[in-house]
């Protein structure tokens, strides 16, 4: 039934909706027909959502906000009750009653034709979701972190580099004043030549030992929910806490790499490099079905000399946040608006017209769209948004063997150490693969 | 090919056999008990226990006379001993052995402050220096100071009022405050304990302390709304003393007691007190911010108790010894001989038909990373089992990728 929709259709659509369910004219919505300076339906980005959960539906909302730039007609999850709840909020916020859903993301990729897709999905499915979707050549906004394994992440970022489309992680701390402001300090040279980098991610989370073994809720597609991970009994951890179990995240450490670790290679200049070794530290649970390290601690050295410590926060003084520290002072960042420094003049500093400025934007949704219409680059693409959780996926390498971890950079591989390699990936379950670019 | 897994499997058992031989000499040790507002005919042989099972330790337990009792009879020689272990909170000693303990501690004897004894003996300024905190026993503004942290400040409180409180006794997260001690160096920086009481409001001289660790006193639970201090270490002439005040005795210890993490720092602090140094190797049940970790008999988990769990482990069993055993192999990182006889301990538990299920998909898990050729047959015959394909062509999948 699902029609395949394109903005003209969906303009043409919605318009005969509401001219049937109006009989007088003049109460139509004036955005509907693009008067009152709203931007006309035309022209409205015609978006899919993959993933209806907490982080999907706020990025939907920061989406929605965007007056009438954007329009949802089609979502996809494997929770019936989430997909209903999220289809009346596109009703009532996003003048859409006829907002399309799917349980299967592949029902959903054929018959949709959309101009643009945002997905938030548990780690392990984005090897597949995330590249089937850009072979759509659909532009993509993403959730970091974009990848479970590397790789996943190498696929990942190799079709949208072959599919040109345009894709924004939802790093969305890049389009934030002060780290904006402190990543482009220290990239030009404000705090020095860099030395460390200090990144203070979430300690993990408390254990909920093992519950016992249940139904799964009705409105629950399991099978679908774990897909290419191996098959476990239900016990009632899925929305949210997946992220405390390693089939699915790799915890704070991976969720969190997204943001401090991405806006510490921004400022210092290694958003296209990485790491030469790494060594780490995880203290795991010792009992139940979470098993993430709750505290993790992980030191990185790149080749220009500079180390990298990316540790739970309260290993640190500094708590939260990135720390630059150059041989002329150290800059902080951190959420709610935080920067601080050595010496509060740095933070005084004008950077001149000569100097770098980097990739500035005020709204991370905003920022996408405006791609989206441009063609231009989004501010957080892909390749960057992969060296950051590469850091982090390599740090959990390292503690998961104990070991020094060799890594090449350039060519994206461990070196000298199968056994370790083994850890790139995680296999996937009978009948899923990882799909090809 | 399997010849040369055998060969290697019986050099690694006749390391591991000269290892056990190993045997080093032990720090004399003398535990003082005998009146105590606690349970001290629990707490004392458990705190032997404890000692005894690092290995470094030979404890005596010296009881005092009863309350009321003579107490110029007790006379312990502290001479002969490294450690002092106290576990008391009585009756005032003689001045002979008072005299006694003071020199023994300022000419360079370790002493242990467990939970209660920094009750004991309020107007005894030596002891409350040694002690360097203390509560109860009519103390205020004139034993010295509150201190504690208020967030990441450390707080050095002079306002009147009494020392020694606790509310209810709960579980609660010990936060690591100073990481490079030797004591602490190595553990997670929070660690869930047992239930215990939370000593609070504790105050004293305290001259030549460190605070290592402290515990958020809630004021939702009737806490004091501050960090208090509860693991300490203080110098007193050359004497080390570890100063814990955790580890409240219920009958047969209680979880206070069985707590990895009270036991484990007891044993770090213990051996710190008497050379100023931790040789202690860090358990990996240590317990961290997920959750408390007790030990039923104030042991850490061996292999042959992993592997004996894992055997029998099934839907909703403990994972502790799985998690144990894979901290293992995480330990023996680069040590190939070792990491094939745990690879042989998972091959055969994949082999055993009395093992469960969901053990065996365990095993399949972690040698997908860890495995050698020595496990690939066996895995291999497990792809025709319907319980286990799934993990078996995951194991494979990583043992032997196809290009």
């Amino acid at each position: 039934m699902a029609s395949k929709s394109s903005r003209r259709d969906f303009v043409k659509r919605s318009a005969t909706a509401i001219a049937g369910a109006f009989v007088l004219p003049n109460i139509i919505p004036s955005s509907a027909l693009g008067l009152g300076g709203k931007t006309p339906p035309s022209n409205r980005i015609v978006m899919g959502q993959i993933g209806t959960g907490s982080q999907g539906t706020s990025n939907m909302r920061d989406f929605i906000k965007l007056k009438d730039q954007v329009q949802f007609v089609a979502l996809c999850d494997v929770d019936a009750k989430r997909l209903a709840a999220t289809k009346e909020m596109v009703a009532k916020t996003n003048n859409n009653k006829n907002c399309r859903t799917y349980g299967d993301f592949r029902e959903f990729l054929e018959k949709e034709k959309l101009d643009a897709v945002s997905i938030a999905l548990p780690d392990h499915w984005h090897g597949i979701i995330y590249t089937e979707t850009v072979n759509k050549k659909v532009d993509v906004y993403g959730e970091k972190p974009i990848c479970r394994t590397i790789n996943d992440g190498k696929v990942i970022v190799s079709a949208v580099k072959k599919n040109n489309i345009i894709w924004q992680t939802g790093s969305w701390q890049r389009s934030q004043e002060n780290f904006h402001r402190g990543a482009e300090l220290v990239i030009n040279g404000r705090v020095g030549k860099i030395k460390l980098i200090e990144i203070g991610l979430p300690d993990g989370s408390r254990g909920i030992g093992t519950p016992p073994v249940q139904e799964v809720p009705k409105e629950l597609n399991w099978e679908m929910w774990l897909g290419p991970s191996l098959k476990v009994p239900f016990r009632g951890v899925y929305h949210w806490d997946w992220r405390w179990i390693l089939d699915y995240s790799g915890g704070q450490l991976t969720d969190w790499a997204g943001h401090h670790i991405d806006i510490a290679n921004w400022g210092a200049g290694l958003e296209h490099t990485g790491p030469f070794e790494i060594t780490g530290e995880g203290f795991y649970p010792n009992e139940g079905i979470f098993n993430v390290p709750v505290e993790y601690d992980i030191l990185c050295k790149y080749a220009n000399g500079i180390e990298m410590r990316v540790a739970n926060a309260s290993r640190y003084p500094m708590g939260m946040g990135t720390t630059w520290y150059g041989d002329l002072g150290w800059l902080h960042v951190d959420r709610g608006g935080k920067i601080s420094a050595s010496d509060p003049k740095i933070l005084e500093e004008k950077i001149g017209d000569k100097e770098i400025h980097l990739y500035k934007s005020e709204n991370h949704w905003q920022n996408f769209i405006d791609s989206v219409r441009s063609r231009k680059p989004a501010i957080a693409p892909i390749e960057v948004a992969f060296r950051a959780i590469s850091v982090a996926l390599l740090g959990e390498i390292a503690m998961t063997t104990g070991q020094k971890i060799k890594w090449d950079p350039e060519k994206e591989e461990i070196i000298g150490n199968p056994v370790a390699s083994r850890l790139l990936s995680r296999p996937y379950r009978k009948p899923w693969t990882l799909p090809t670019v | 090919m399997k010849k040369q897994y055998i060969i290697l499997l019986i050099v690694a058992g006749l390391l591991s056999l000269f290892a056990a031989c190993k045997k080093e000499a032990t720090y004399r040790t003398l535990i003082i008990t005998g009146q105590n507002n606690h349970k001290w005919k629990e707490s004392s042989p458990i705190l032997k226990t404890i000692l005894d099972e690092t290995g470094l330790f030979t404890c005596d337990i010296a009881i005092s006379p009863e309350k009321g009792g003579d107490m110029n009879k007790f006379n312990p020689d502290f001479s002969r001993y490294k450690l002092v272990v106290l576990d008391y909170n009585g009756e005032s000693w003689s001045e002979k052995t008072k005299t006694a303990f003071v020199n023994y501690v300022s000419s360079g004897g370790g002493v242990v402050i467990y939970h209660a004894s920094d009750n004991s003996f309020p107007n005894w300024k030596e002891y409350n220096e040694i002690c360097g905190l203390g509560g109860w026993g009519n103390r205020n503004e004139k034993s010295g100071p509150y201190i504690y942290y208020k967030r990441n400040e450390l707080i050095t409180d002079t306002s009147a009022g009494i020392a020694g409180y606790h509310n209810k006794r709960h579980e609660y997260e010990v936060r690591i405050r100073n990481t490079a001690h030797p004591i602490t160096k190595g553990l997670p920086v929070r660690w869930m304990h047992g239930n215990d009481e939370l000593y609070s409001k504790l105050r004293g001289p305290e001259k030549n302390m460190e605070i290592l660790a402290t515990a958020y006193s809630d004021t939702a639970g009737k806490g004091t709304g501050r960090d208090e201090p509860l693991l300490m270490t203080i110098k007193y002439g050359n004497g080390r003393i570890f100063h814990t005040a955790m580890g409240h005795a219920d009958s047969l210890g209680g979880p206070a007691m069985h707590c990895a993490g009270f036991i484990v720092t007891l044993q770090r602090g213990a051996e710190w007190a008497v050379t100023g140094n931790v040789t202690q190797a860090m358990p990996f049940d240590f317990p961290n911010a997920a959750g408390v970790v007790l030990r039923p008999d104030f042991k850490a988990p061996t292999l042959n108790d992993d592997i004996t769990n894992i055997v029998n482990y099934d839907l909703g069993k403990s994972t502790k010894y799985y998690t144990d055993f894979q901290a293992n192999i995480r330990k023996a990182s680069g040590d190939s001989l070792k990491l094939l006889t745990y690879e042989k301990m998972m091959v055969d538990i994949l082999k055993n038909p009395k093992a469960s299920v969901e053990a065996k998909k365990l095993m399949l898990r972690e040698l997908s990373w860890m495995g050698s050729g020595y496990c690939v047959p066996v895995v291999k015959e497990l792809v025709s089992n319907a319980d286990l394909k799934d993990e078996a062509d995951f194991a494979l999948a990583r043992l032997q990728p196809t290009k």
